[in-house]
């Protein structure tokens, strides 16, 4: 992890190659496009123009919905943390009577979110959810309406956002070595001193990711908000989709977004700077897997096991009443009055009974799988060398990656039709407007922060002396990626691109502007389908196309990560044995 | 040995990362010549118009007149964008279900083709392009309301005008208010309330009491309330009245018992009107002039409000359509407003409301 300098660095071919084909990538896709219409809109007629601020800072309602922006996003990190470790602790650490069932209860955020994670907690805590009768026939002088505003929505982004940790966490939970724990145990530190001291200290490269990326959540809140948020907290991200709709307006949308942007930035300065400060990985020789932890104080046991069951119940009744919903007719999903006979199968022969019904679901697997695959893949090999090497030119290209989180998806989709409708020098004279490739690459450029932070967290967490023992054994450095660091990795690349793969497919910022007209991805039909103004079973196809949804989202995650989960075992065995079974040929030519 | 097995390294490595650019297509079942984006001789029709089965309607009936068409749907707003976003390289041929407003948009953008359909004649001169140079031909038309809970209020009782609604105390908190001017229904009825206020003085060309008026708008109306209907929200007691389409009328009153009546301010409604255009640059003009020959006549007009429900232009069409329909169209009386202003302030009004206004 030591600094190298970039003329050591640019040595070795396997850098230099990799490092060709990103500047150029870098070049055509995130900084040409996004720059050309960055200075479009700060720069008319090629003149600065600082209406933009001006606007914003007069605007009352601007600066207070940047102000909840910026408090949901400080407190969602914390409280998401809070929630998302407890959730991975007692499903992978701590010994919990039916530690799988909660698993299965937690991990419902993997396969929904948006607008409907929102509606259906509203189903559960609105005006007449089942929690707030129940509430009024305690306490009847109760507001209706208790659950909005700033409350409800920390609370419901807290439940809906702890899929990274669940994912990540767990992982990198998996890694620590069982021999740290007991070493501790027989120095004589109890449950929580170990917890606090030894294990979650192993784990914090993951916790910096995960911090970062609930910031950024919170800083983008849109649909929480909008359906809790009610007069009092508004985000700004409702406003910045509307500013970037308008040509004339995108200048604000353009300034709010960067703003964010730059919050961002320093967010991930600041974290970098504290994970350079410390050491990620076990120092033990031989490591071996970690047992689960029983809770000896039998008050914390109870109150663990409550806590743990009570979060079980919060997190499945939303999703079990959205497959209900999908059932019922639009009055009664909007009215919330839900009864067994007014079931049917009438919804989905509605969205599904056309023949050219599932085309759409074809064009968005075949588009997210390629992106997700080219993305994770692409920066399994970036994410290396930034890992690797640190250096100025390694930041340069580490912040430049950052790009797509600055920029709304549908300032992204712009600036790739600006840059790109006439023949442009930096993708060999081709036209991409129009072509089935431009929404792919949007797609891919779409995911490459995310991917980098979290492929970054966990190289980050590979145990280094690994990789030494097979360099000095002689091992070639694709050697070394192929079977010590990919192999280690992997879990964590897996689940990557299961959700690069879940988030595209029901893509529509991009989509909209971008997808070829015979080639129309879901995100497109979904849109059609669901919305209000323009037909009354609006409101039911929301919810069968999110079920649909979540089939397929399901699905991705149980071939993706439920057998990573699976395989769990074999990962622990093949990490020991894979430096000294080298074979003769490689290691000693 | 060591050498040999870097330098396949570098080879699977650039494969892999060639693949995130200009061979990214290669997973996708087809890879169009990148010149010109629709594909062949298949039409590409932009519309907001698609929803509720109008999208796979109009592609069969098209096939069957001889027209291979590809529709590409989204919201009003969304299209707009997306054609202004594209006059480089333009992907749709013709653009229909916009309403006058986004037209004008797309006229100032210079993003359309006039051409004079076959059927000019039939359709009332005033419901087309104001600027007369034939840039847009009109196709559907209805009335922007206030549609009132009629077991409430009796003709007398109700509402006037809009400003009656903010300035009237008896309405205070009783009407849906909408979350900023984004939606087409909202911004025709804003352009409505704001063409008696014209100031060559004012704020973006209206007056104080102008803006004022639409403080009083979000101050004393009732929030919408997302994912759920103004008829349910009239249903339920919550509210009394709000903005409505024409043609969404019928249908609210069904699904959720509503009996409502609409407002008939003394100067009129406003009216969306739906119109169909050729996209500059197309290279398939020949073939959308007959399209739009074909999808605007009499006959196609007929079978088209007949199916949705909808109010046609085509003064053939009309005498086809349902009487029911054609009555209530008919009693209710156009608002004048000066489209052309409005259309040139319609983004800027926006901004401001969304900054200053929304609550």
């Amino acid at each position: 992890m030591s600094r190298t300098p970039v003329r050591t660095m640019v040595r070795s071919p396997f850098v230099l190659v990799v490092g060709v084909i990103l500047t150029w990538f870098v070049a055509a896709f995130l900084v040409w496009p996004n720059a050309n219409l960055l200075i479009e809109t700060f720069f008319p007629g090629g003149k600065f123009s600082g209406r933009a601020v001006e606007k914003l800072t007069s605007s009352d309602r601007a600066m207070k919905s940047l102000f909840n922006s910026f408090l949901l996003a400080v407190t969602l990190a914390i409280t998401t943390n809070i929630v998302g470790v407890f959730i991975v602790l007692v499903t992978k650490y701590f010994d919990i009577r039916g530690a799988r069932i909660l698993w299965f209860g937690y991990a419902t955020t993997f396969i929904y979110g948006g607008i409907v994670l929102a509606a259906g907690y509203k189903f559960v805590y609105g005006e007449s959810g089942i929690v707030t009768g129940a509430l009024l026939g305690v306490f009847p002088g109760l507001d209706p309406n208790w659950f909005t505003g700033y409350f409800a929505v920390l609370t419901v982004m807290t439940f809906a956002t702890t899929t990274n940790h669940m994912l990540f966490l767990s992982s990198s939970l998996a890694k620590v070595d069982h021999q740290t724990i007991e070493a501790a145990q027989n120095m004589g530190a109890g449950t929580f001193t170990i917890l606090f001291r030894v294990v979650l200290p192993m784990l914090r490269p993951m916790l910096f990711a995960t911090t970062i990326l609930s910031f950024l959540t919170g800083l983008g809140a849109l649909s929480a908000p909008q359906v809790l948020g009610g007069r009092d907290f508004q985000t700004i991200t409702p406003m910045i989709l509307t500013f970037a709709g308008s040509p004339t307006s995108r200048d604000l949308a353009a300034l709010l977004a960067v703003v964010l942007g730059v919050a961002t930035i320093l967010m991930l300065a600041i974290m970098g700077k504290l994970e350079k400060g410390g050491t990620y990985f076990s120092l033990s020789r031989v490591s071996t897997s970690l047992a689960r932890q029983k809770i000896t104080n039998p008050l914390a046991n109870a109150v663990v096991h409550g806590v743990a069951y009570v979060l079980f119940v919060i997190y499945l009744v939303p999703v079990v009443l959205i497959i209900l919903y999908s059932f019922v007719d639009s009055r009664t999903i909007q009215s919330g009055t839900f009864s067994i006979d007014k079931m049917s199968l009438a919804n989905y022969g509605r969205v599904l009974g056309h023949g050219a019904s599932l085309r759409p679901f074809l064009v968005s697997v075949v588009y997210s799988a390629a992106a997700a695959v080219i993305v994770v893949g692409g920066l399994l090999f970036v994410t290396r060398i930034l890992s690797k090497y640190r250096n100025w030119l390694t930041t340069v290209f580490e912040y430049l990656l950052h790009i797509p989180w600055i920029l709304p998806a549908a300032m992204i989709a712009l600036g790739l039709i600006m840059s790109y409708d006439h023949p442009n020098p930096l993708v060999g004279t081709f036209v991409l407007t129009g072509t089935t490739v431009i929404l792919l690459i949007a797609f891919v450029v779409v995911k490459i922060p995310f991917t980098l932070r979290l492929l970054k967290a966990s190289f980050a967490s590979v145990n280094a002396s690994l990789e030494e023992a097979a360099t000095l054994m002689g091992a070639s450095s694709l050697y070394t990626f192929r079977r010590i660091l990919f192999p280690a990795v992997l879990p964590v690349a897996a689940a990557v691109l299961a959700l690069n793969f879940n988030s595209l497919l029901d893509d529509y910022d991009t989509a909209v502007f971008l997808a070829h007209p015979l080639f129309q991805p879901l995100g497109l039909v979904i849109k059609a389908n669901t919305d209000g103004a323009a037909s009354l079973d609006a409101r039911a196809n929301t919810f069968v196309y999110t079920v649909l949804l979540m089939v397929i989202t399901g699905l991705t995650m149980y071939l993706v990560y439920g057998r990573a989960t699976a395989t769990g075992k074999r990962r622990a065995r093949l990490r020991v044995p894979v430096p000294v079974s080298l074979p003769a040929d490689e290691a000693t030519s | 040995m060591h050498k040999l097995s870097t330098i396949v390294a570098v080879a699977v490595s650039s494969v892999l990362m060639s693949a995130c650019g200009a061979a990214g297509g290669a997973e996708d079942p087809s890879t169009s010549p990148p010149s010109k984006g629709a594909s062949g001789d298949t039409l590409i029709v932009y519309t907001n118009s698609n929803a509720d089965g109008r999208a796979e309607w109009l592609h069969d009936e098209a096939a069957k007149a001889g027209f291979a068409i590809e529709v590409v749907g989204q919201g009003g707003g969304d299209t707009t964008n997306k054609i202004m976003a594209e006059r480089g390289n333009p992907v749709a041929d013709v653009v229909f279900g916009l309403n006058h407003m986004y037209f004008s948009t797309l006229v100032a953008g210079d993003a359309l083709e006039p051409y004079e359909p076959s059927w000019s004649g039939d359709v009332d001169a005033d419901l087309a392009d104001p600027s007369g140079d034939g840039n847009f031909w009109p196709l559907v038309q209805q009335g922007i309301v206030l549609a009132y809970n009629a077991e409430v209020f009796s003709p007398e009782e109700a509402p006037q005008n809009w400003t009656d609604l903010w300035n009237d105390e008896r309405f205070d908190g009783r009407y849906e208010s909408v979350e900023g001017l984004g939606g087409a229904t909202t911004q025709l009825i804003f352009a409505g309330i704001l063409d008696d206020y014209k100031d060559p003085e004012g704020d973006l060309g209206i007056s104080d009491e102008g803006w004022a008026q639409i403080e009083g708008y979000f101050e004393h109306g009732s929030t919408v309330v997302p994912e759920k209907d103004l008829y349910l929200r009239i249903a339920e007691g919550e509210v009394d009245m709000g903005q409505m389409f024409t043609s969404g009328i019928p249908s609210r009153e069904t699904e959720f018992g509503v009996d409502s009546e609409i407002m008939r301010p003394e100067h009129g409604i406003p009216f969306a009107v739906e119109q169909i255009a050729v996209v500059k640059g197309t290279d398939q003009a020949e073939r959308a002039h007959e399209f739009i020959d074909w999808f605007g006549s009499a006959e196609t007009q007929t079978a088209w409000s007949a199916e949705f429900d909808s109010m046609p232009v085509n003064k053939g069409a009309i005498a086809n359509a349902d009487p029911a329909i054609v009555k209530f169209h008919e009693e209710l009386k156009q608002q004048e407003i000066d489209w052309s202003f409005a259309a040139e302030h319609i983004a800027s009004w926006i901004e401001k409301v969304e900054l200053e206004y929304v609550p």
